[in-house]
This record gives C-alpha cells, sequence and structure tokens, in this order.
C-alpha cells in the first residue's frame, strides 16, 4: 500500500472482511433460503390443534395389535442383525485392501479407499432403492442395503484402526516365517478386536433405526405396517406400531451397550 | 552355521552404513556385537535373517538343509530359512492382547499347516510344547496371563520361549537387555547362555561386563566394517578405537 491507512481504519477494514461482510453474505442467502421453503411459524402454530387432534385420535393404542406387531418387529431386528453382520464382514476384507501398513499394493490401497469413500458420498436412499428395484419388495433387499449402506463407515474405521496397530509384533511374526495371512490372524486382529466389536455395535445402532425406515420403502420389517396404518388412516393401529418400535429401539440400544461394556469393559479393568 | 561375506548396506539418503562385513559363527559361540550407536549393528542383525534387504555381500546360512543364502529370497523359501532363526527384540514385541501362551506358540507359525493355523488354531501338543518352553525360562506361571501385564523382564523371557518354539539354530538378539535393570538383565541373560549348546547366539550388548561375563566372542564395527573380532574380554585400546577416541566416543558429539 502507497499511502498507509491509520492503524484503527485498517483494523476496522480487516474486521469488517473478515467477519462481517461473510455473516452478512450468508445472513442473507439462510433468509432467501427459508423464504422458499416457506418457513412460516404462524402455519406451525395454526397446525397445534391439528396435532393434538391426531394425538387423541391414537389414543387408546390397538393393544390388539401387539401380538400380530411381534413378527414385523423381530424381522426389523433380524434385517439389522444380518445386514450389519455382512456389512462388517465386506468391510474388514476391504478394510485389509485398505490399510497402508496391510495392502499388497499401494494401487490396490488407493482403490479399496476410493471405494470406501465413494459409498459414503452415495446418499443411503439411492442404495435402498437401487436395491428394491433389483430384487423386489421384502426383508432381503433390506439387508443388503444395509450391508452395503455400512461398509463405507465400517470400512473406514476398521482401515484406521490397522493402520494404528503397534507394528512391532508384526515384524515378530515375520521373523518367525509367518504368513502375510497368519500376521493378520496373530498380530493384528487381536490388537484391533476392541475397535472392530465396539464399531460394529455402534454401527447396529444406527442400522436399527435404517431399518425401522426401510419399511416405508416396502423393503420389510416394522415400518411397513407403520406406514400401511398412517395411510389407511388408522390412528390406534399406527400408535400400537409406534410403542413398539419405540420398545425396541430401546431394547436393542440397551443391548448393544451391554456387549460394548463386555468387550470394552476388560480393557479398562485390566 | 552363518557366513556373512562382503555384507553392505546403504542408508535411505545413500550414505554408505556397512561397507564390508565379514565373519562366521558356529554353533556353540556367543557372540557379542558392539559399536557406537547409529554403526548399524541392528542392521547387520536384520540383513541376517532378511528382514532387511542389503546392498552386496551375501548372507549364508548352513543349517538342516545345506548352506543356503538368505539374501535374495523371498516369498516360502525366505519364511523356510525364518522358521529356524530365533529374533528377540529390545521391547519384547509380544502381541499385547494375546495369552502369553498364545504368544509363545506363535513361534511354531513358519512350521504348521498355514490353513489350520488360520482356522483352527492351535493345537495341545504346541500348547505343551510352549508350556515347556515357558518352563526352561522360568515362567511358566505366567502362561494364562495377558502379555501386556507382565514386567519387562518377564516379557523379554516369553520371547525367548517363543524363538525356542522355533527350533533355531541361530538366535539374533538385538539389545535384548537394553531396557532392563541388572536383576532382570542378569535373568534374561541366564536363560540364553545355556542355549548355546544347541545354536550359535549373537546378541547386540553395550555393557562390557555382560560381553565379558557371557560371550565367548566379541565383534566390533566401526566405519562400516569389522574393526575387531576377538575375545570377549576386549582391550582398552580397542574400545578406544572402535568407539572412537574423544570426542568421537559420544554419538552425541559427533552425530552432527
Amino acid at each position: 500500500m502507497s499511502v498507509p491507512a491509520p492503524g484503527a481504519m485498517r483494523l476496522h477494514l480487516k474486521k469488517f472482511r473478515k467477519y462481517v461482510a461473510p455473516a452478512l453474505v450468508a445472513t442473507l442467502l439462510l433468509w432467501g433460503a427459508s423464504t422458499v421453503c416457506r418457513v412460516d411459524l404462524g402455519a406451525l402454530l395454526a397446525g397445534m390443534p391439528r396435532g393434538v387432534a391426531l394425538f387423541g385420535h391414537m389414543l387408546p393404542p390397538r393393544w390388539e395389535d401387539f401380538p400380530a406387531l411381534a413378527g414385523p418387529a423381530l424381522e426389523t431386528v433380524q434385517i439389522a442383525s444380518v445386514g450389519t453382520v455382512l456389512g462388517a464382514v465386506l468391510a474388514l476384507l476391504i478394510a485389509l485392501a485398505a490399510a497402508g501398513n496391510l495392502s499388497p499394493h499401494r494401487a490396490v490401497r488407493e482403490l479399496a479407499r476410493g471405494a470406501l469413500t465413494a459409498e459414503r458420498a452415495l446418499p443411503d436412499l439411492i442404495i435402498i432403492l437401487f436395491f428394491v428395484a433389483i430384487v423386489g419388495l421384502g426383508a432381503f433387499p433390506g439387508v443388503m442395503a444395509l450391508a452395503v449402506c455400512s461398509v463405507g463407515m465400517l470400512g473406514k474405521l476398521f482401515a484406521d484402526a490397522f493402520e494404528e496397530v503397534d507394528p512391532k509384533p508384526l515384524e515378530a511374526m515375520a521373523a518367525v516365517g509367518a504368513t502375510r495371512a497368519q500376521i493378520i490372524r496373530y498380530a493384528v486382529l487381536p490388537q484391533v478386536f476392541p475397535s472392530l466389536i465396539a464399531n460394529t455395535l455402534y454401527r447396529f445402532d444406527v442400522n436399527i433405526r435404517m431399518s425401522i425406515f426401510l419399511g416405508v420403502v416396502g423393503a420389510g420389517g416394522i415400518g411397513f405396517n407403520l406406514v400401511m396404518s398412517m395411510r389407511l388412516l388408522r390412528y390406534q393401529e399406527a400408535f400400537a406400531a409406534i410403542l413398539v418400535i419405540l420398545v425396541l429401539v430401546v431394547m436393542c440400544e440397551q443391548l448393544s451397550d451391554a456387549l460394548r461394556r463386555r468387550v470394552l469393559g476388560q480393557e479398562v479393568l485390566r | 552355521m552363518l557366513t556373512v561375506k562382503g555384507l553392505a548396506k546403504r542408508l535411505p539418503d545413500g550414505k554408505p552404513l556397512l561397507r564390508d562385513i565379514s565373519f562366521q559363527v558356529e554353533k556353540g559361540e556367543f557372540v557379542a556385537v558392539f559399536g557406537e550407536s547409529g554403526v548399524g549393528k541392528t542392521v547387520l542383525l536384520r540383513c541376517v535373517n532378511g528382514l532387511t534387504a542389503p546392498d552386496s555381500g551375501e548372507v549364508v546360512i548352513n543349517g538342516d538343509g545345506g548352506p543356503q543364502r538368505v539374501n535374495g529370497k523371498t516369498g516360502k523359501e525366505l519364511r523356510r530359512l525364518r522358521r529356524r532363526i530365533g529374533m528377540i527384540f529390545q521391547g519384547a514385541n509380544l502381541v499385547k492382547r494375546l495369552s502369553v501362551l498364545e504368544n509363545v506358540m506363535t513361534g511354531r507359525l513358519g512350521w504348521i499347516n498355514p490353513s489350520r493355523s488360520l482356522l483352527y488354531g492351535f493345537t495341545d501338543q504346541e500348547a505343551e510344547r510352549a508350556l515347556e518352553a515357558l518352563e526352561k525360562v522360568g515362567v511358566k506361571h505366567l502362561a494364562f496371563r495377558r502379555a501386556e501385564t507382565l514386567s519387562g523382564g518377564e516379557m523379554q523371557r516369553v520371547a525367548i520361549a517363543r524363538a525356542l518354539l522355533q527350533e533355531p539354530y541361530l538366535l539374533l538378539a538385538d539389545e535384548p537387555v537394553a531396557s532392563l535393570d541388572p536383576k532382570n538383565a542378569s535373568a534374561v541373560l541366564d536363560c540364553l547362555k545355556p542355549l548355546t549348546a544347541q545354536m550359535a547366539i549373537i546378541g547386540v550388548f553395550h555393557h562390557l561386563d555382560i560381553v565379558r561375563k557371557y560371550c565367548t566372542r566379541a565383534i566390533g564395527i566401526r566405519d562400516g566394517v569389522v574393526a575387531y573380532d576377538g575375545k570377549p574380554d576386549v582391550p582398552r585400546d580397542v574400545l578406544n578405537a572402535v568407539y572412537g577416541s574423544e570426542p568421537r566416543a559420544w554419538p552425541v558429539a559427533a552425530g552432527q
């Protein structure tokens, strides 16, 4: 700058450029977007009585529906379990190729990492609709969709865990003449076991919620019952399904928490 | 048993580390390798079992299958050679989350059928052998503890038991007692010493009293060549020559 501005003035200008201007732009954009989306507090308030009325229609839940909901509820848990395990196994195999210290070749590693990133970038809905489209309605497309949706996240977490293992025991195994597979089995897997289990259980929690949503698109489970009841305006039936879903989610979370504690608790207590 | 001839190895930046190392070791010997830190003692040991590939020269093992060159071998052939060369590291390098017994049994990995070891695991017979080896090094009572709960000296003895399961005819020990207190160091060395009845041992040691007490021979390395090869009672003037007279004696001062 040829003519230096007074110090205080320059500071104000700097602050304006750095904070005030971006904040103004962001506010304008968000305001514009909310207008387009018709964000309207009034409409929300006006809808409140209808919400109360809807809740009124739901009461009491149709208790006699509960036995019939047990089957779909169980199916939801089964879809989530099978999907999670299948996804975890797939993720484990891809992670072995994606971990820098275990991958057979740099190119393989980049390819595997790329595949995992691509899966994470792909919205879950597209994956679900794809499997419904190719294998039809029912629990099986749900299982496949959950497995594939889990691979991106689990694969990355597993690969990161592999890369963080202590390399020294690996070298000791190599020195006794162990094969690559033996080194993974005896020096790598024992080190990452707690992390594999904890992450898989966490994904199971996510998948339970997702498998309820799966019913909405016709991929099996209790979500389907809920959607059908709502569409047919059978609110008491719907409420029964909602109650079952809530209990299901809480139970599964308790279960995975207990398992996690069992596996990781040992680590902490040691 | 082991012949090293004209071994040379450059550092990744191109500086020569080992230039021309030659020596021969026979069964029954307990050889100490000494020299300034950074002189390439570890690299030398790693060249012997092929963990590091030398630039030139050769390493020949004369074991059960006649003389065989280690360098240049890869894959299955290299694993065959390695399974009878034990290696003990400064930090024991056990798999911390496995039990002591499992750690010892991994010494058999080079011998057993790979698919069986992956799918089924180890047999009772291997467990018994592991227990015998643990008894030999005096830590049988720790067999069912997790490796991570052991002290440094105990871990090092477990590492020796693991090497014993390899039925080695050559044992490489890279500063096996450097991180141990004197009492544990003696315990570990007392385990190693009698093993020379069945094999040759080459170890990197820093304390001359250890070398004098336990070893049968000492090899000093300086500037990438063998500067001393003889009795473990290394004369003072040789020590000065190998470690360099002051100020080169101190790696810190001599470093850069």
